[in-house]
């Protein structure tokens, strides 16, 4: 089986290098990285069909109670006279966090229109310099949209604090303390500010939604917010929330990726345990 | 017809996408070159963001000070420091490593951040306080894993009945692990499909409602 592996990646790589034996030229490919360029064409290719699919309205996905309560908390907010408070957490569109700051903003996006819709007051305490004049933008394109601008006093309601972990908390904290938000969404990734967050929002009384695909953040969330968003849940909140049918069509790419791992990963398991470590070779390659 | 205010930000993500895409996965020099150089853009992009930040602060601080709303007098202290440092910096001449420099960070940022990390533990405990109340039986489960856990990372107790470190590594292990692992799959699977989405322009949220 190890020398059927070999000679199939030894056939794909002198395909891609163009050469048929001879003397290696540079290769194309990044070694190690086939099999996972072929897990990503896969998955492009399940995103295009699950997109048709949902397209054709042949896709129904289950409800996710902490983006559905998004409203609920804006309109309480609005009845309660208070502010509301929208945190995209603390990463950039240059780490590896950047798709969690993207579904964040999308969230974020989300939020402003209904804030603006409804006549919630939304503060946007920002830490990262890059992401800063995106939320500003999405925010102001929000309130354009529902005709509103007026309203919105961004060097007031989108402030940026600090680049800085601890002098970010204490400034979202303090904000926290004086305005007392009737509501308080964190979506994105965040670091050990976000218990700070979490516990003080909820001292000042907001109904709270968290969600972040930070493997250490997720239980400080659970433990204090109303709702949560767990880990892959943040990356459909875009799609969720736009009602888009292609949008909601893709999501069901994830669960066709996620059953297709969870059988490689049971057979691997298998096949590892009778000695047979073909799964694990192929997937090495 | 084009709407350039959505389009041209698609159209640029899609190529600065399928960039680093094959910068990723293959070793063709001219996209290593080209995506090094857009990284290059990213960091100077950042540079004048930083500027950005610095103008949003003085306006918003300036404005409370000059406003006398209340506690005017932080947004003072809070502007006096970020002079302070901008211009010890520039008569130095030494950013990070300067002695006048690392002491303004050593005696009053370093203590300042310490305080804050040292209050998690307070906001953890009280955290826990919440969760921990055995009101149903998935809540008594946790609580008793919690005890478990504790326990076990205790140094006496273990010193005193090993077993207690081996419930708590069979908990991290094979209970812990498997849901972590599951999750981080999940996590890793949305992510990529949330890029590809981007990349071809389906999700848009990030450029607002165009």
């Amino acid at each position: 089986m190890q020398r059927i592996l070999q000679s199939l990646k030894s056939l794909v790589l002198s395909v891609l290098n163009g050469n048929s034996g001879g003397e290696i030229p540079m290769a194309i490919l990044t070694e190690g990285r086939l099999v996972p360029l072929v897990a990503f064409i896969l998955a492009w290719v399940a995103t295009y069909l699950a997109i048709q699919m949902g397209t054709q309205g042949k896709i129904r996905i289950r409800r996710i109670p902490g983006l559905d309560s998004i409203e609920e908390v804006v309109g309480r907010a609005v009845e309660m006279g208070r502010p509301i408070f929208m945190i995209p957490g603390r990463g950039t569109f240059t780490d590896i966090y950047a798709t969690q700051t993207i579904a964040g903003l999308s969230i974020l996006s989300y939020v402003a229109t209904l804030s603006a819709r409804l006549g919630a007051k939304l503060y946007v305490p920002m830490s990262r310099v890059d992401v800063y004049p995106v939320a500003v933008e999405l925010v102001t394109d929000a309130y354009k949209a529902e005709d509103k601008l007026e309203e919105l006093d961004v060097d007031e309601q989108i402030p940026y604090l600090s680049g800085t972990q601890f002098a970010y908390a204490s400034g979202v904290i303090g904000m926290a303390a004086r305005m007392k938000p009737a509501g308080n969404i964190m979506m994105g990734p965040f670091w050990a500010e976000s218990m700070m967050f979490a516990e003080s929002f909820a001292r000042a009384g907001a109904m709270q939604i968290g969600g972040t695909a930070r493997m250490y953040q997720i239980p400080f969330f659970a433990a204090v917010c109303d709702y949560v968003l767990i880990g892959e849940e943040l990356f459909a909140a875009g799609a969720y929330v736009s009602g888009d049918p292609q949008q909601v069509g893709s999501i069901a790419a994830q669960d066709w990726y996620k059953l297709a791992a969870l059988v490689l990963g049971i057979l691997g398991a298998l096949l590892a345990t009778a000695g047979v470590t073909v799964i694990g070779d192929l997937l090495r390659m | 017809m084009v709407d350039f205010r959505r389009d041209i930000p698609l159209a640029i993500t899609f190529i600065i996408g399928v960039i680093a895409v094959l910068d990723y996965y293959t070793t063709i020099p001219i996209f290593i070159n080209t995506f090094t150089v857009i990284k290059n853009w990213g960091v100077v992009l950042q540079a004048f963001a930083l500027g950005l930040g610095a103008v949003n602060l003085l306006r918003v601080h300036g404005r409370r000070i000059s406003e006398r709303r209340d506690d005017w007098y932080f947004s003072a202290v809070l502007l006096a420091m970020m002079f302070i440092f901008i211009i010890v910096g520039l008569i130095t001449g030494q950013y990070e490593s300067g002695a006048t420099y690392n002491w303004l960070y050593n005696a009053i940022y370093l203590p300042l951040g310490s305080t804050m990390y040292s209050s998690l533990a307070f906001y953890m405990a009280y955290g826990a306080y919440k969760v921990l109340r055995a009101r149903t039986f998935e809540a008594a489960l946790l609580f008793t894993t919690a005890v478990l856990v504790i326990i076990g990372n205790t140094p006496i107790f273990p010193a005193m009945f090993p077993g207690f470190f081996h419930i708590r590594e069979w908990i991290f292990g094979p209970i812990v692990g498997g849901a972590y692992r599951g999750i981080r799959i999940g996590v890793g699977i949305g992510a990529v499909v949330l890029g590809i989405r981007t990349l071809i322009g389906l999700e848009t949220g990030y450029l607002g409602r165009r």
